[in-house]
């Protein structure tokens, strides 16, 4: 175990050219899927969370069970839509990067609506009784909501990218771990594993390590900047 | 200013059934009451935050409103008085006024539960409005800033002339302030009036005897 660890770090200091693609498929993946589903999942987090009326409290189980979508029933789901059979196949999606930063944009919008929305409904009311009695519009009212809920914009932010950092099932369907091409560091952790090649799947496994490390402490740090 | 009745009703319970309210202009009415006697729900509707059984109340113009728990916005002190639009120089003339001038430039949410209460107070006074709904605007506050934001409102009433509706425990308060009392008990109303006649000669019993466990 200790020789597999000295030799991970050999092979991550050692600007291995294949490990580079990995490493840059992953980053490309994942901060385009997470900074989609940041623009879609913010404000509808916002709005739901702000939202009182009739009709809330199924919108909100209805995201809630999104939220625990299995990865593997939406790989299947992209898989069986972009498919040579599929409704969508002359998208040309299949085994490309850009399908799979759209299996991962599904998976992580409910994500990210659900953190902010669970935040928003609790300081929403106060916010709107305030400034509704200052004479501020609902524009205003939205940008006030959102200036309140920084740091839950950055956490679920952070959320949604080491979910798409880590996640396998629904990539490994869409994007078929092809080498140089869609092989992320997940995919490619279980590929070199079931071919023995231990030393290169462990170093995969520290770099991912290692990006949690950096976006908790990320989360840490700005929280700590927020609430001081 | 005359307002149709008003009737609110929560999960079967009716917590407000007001007749037809006349508020006299330019006066500062204050309601009081015991706890959940309706006087918030009463200001809250009023100030159209909330819906009466039977949907929102005509407008009576547009009106200030100063919630129980106003809120300290994630900006600084300054910034949150210019919210409304107040300039720079305005705004600061009116923390030099409310005392939390030194307070400026710190973040609103590090402020204590008095400093927010008077925050929210000079926020909206900074803006003249024709009605004022002010929900006990200084539960929060000591003795020395209670007797400032009060001289500051006065202030402010006789500059603009306008209605006030005045939500408070404090029956001093409403002696201090008020030219009309509105008693409310278990949603309704039971007495309303000049102060000096609410407060110290009231014609029902039910108010008799909330004054008297008070004892003005």
């Amino acid at each position: 175990m200790k020789t597999a660890f000295v030799q991970a770090l050999a092979l991550i200091l050692s600007g291995d050219r294949q490990l580079g693609i990995i490493l840059a498929t992953t980053l490309r993946m994942a901060l385009a899927s997470s900074v989609i589903a940041l623009l879609l999942g913010a404000p509808l987090g916002v709005l739901l969370g702000s939202y009182a009326g009739r009709g809330k409290r199924p919108l909100v189980v209805i995201n809630r069970t999104l939220m625990g979508l299995p990865p593997v029933v939406v790989g299947l789901v992209c898989y069986m839509l972009f498919s040579g059979v599929g409704p969508l196949r002359h998208l040309r999606l299949l085994y490309t990067v850009r399908g799979m930063v759209i299996a991962q944009v599904i998976l992580l919008v409910p994500l990210i609506a659900g953190t902010l929305e669970s935040h928003v409904s609790t300081v929403a009311p106060d916010i709107r009784e305030t400034a509704l009695g200052l004479g501020l519009g609902r524009g205003r009212i939205l940008l006030l909501t959102i200036n309140e809920s920084q740091y839950q914009l950055v956490s679920a932010y952070l959320l949604g990218l080491g979910r798409a950092f880590a996640e396998v099932g629904a990539v490994s369907m869409v994007g078929g771990a092809i080498a140089y091409k869609t092989n992320v560091m997940t995919t490619a952790i279980m590929n070199y594993t079931n071919m023995g090649a231990f030393t290169t799947a462990l170093a995969l496994g520290i770099i991912l390590l290692a990006i949690s490390l950096l976006l908790n402490a990320g989360v840490a740090l700005l929280h700590w900047r927020l609430t001081r | 200013m005359k307002l149709p009745p008003i009737c609110k009703t929560y999960a079967g319970r009716k917590v407000l059934d007001l007749p037809g309210l006349e508020l006299k202009d330019g006066v500062i009415h204050a309601v009081i009451g015991a706890n959940g006697s309706g006087k918030s729900t009463l200001a809250r509707i009023l100030a159209g935050v909330l819906e009466p059984d039977g949907g929102a109340l005509p407008r009576v113009g547009p009106s200030g409103y100063m919630p129980q728990r106003s809120y300290p916005f994630r900006m600084s002190v300054l910034h949150n008085l210019q919210l409304t639009g107040a300039g720079r120089e305005q705004a600061m003339g009116q923390l030099k006024a409310f005392g939390l001038d030194g307070l400026a430039r710190q973040s609103a949410k590090g402020l204590s539960g008095g400093e927010t209460a008077r925050l929210a107070l000079a926020r909206l006074l900074l803006k003249d409005y024709p009605f004022l709904i002010l929900d006990e605007p200084t539960a929060a506050m000591d003795v020395a800033a209670t007797l400032l934001a009060e001289e500051l409102l006065l202030q402010y009433q006789a500059r603009t002339g306008c209605t006030v509706l005045l939500v408070t425990h404090s029956l001093t308060q409403a002696r201090r302030l008020a030219g009309q009392v509105l008693f409310l008990r278990e949603g309704r109303l039971v007495e309303q009036g000049e102060a000096g006649q609410v407060l110290f000669h009231p014609r029902r019993a039910e108010t008799r005897a909330f004054l008297d466990f008070y004892a003005l």
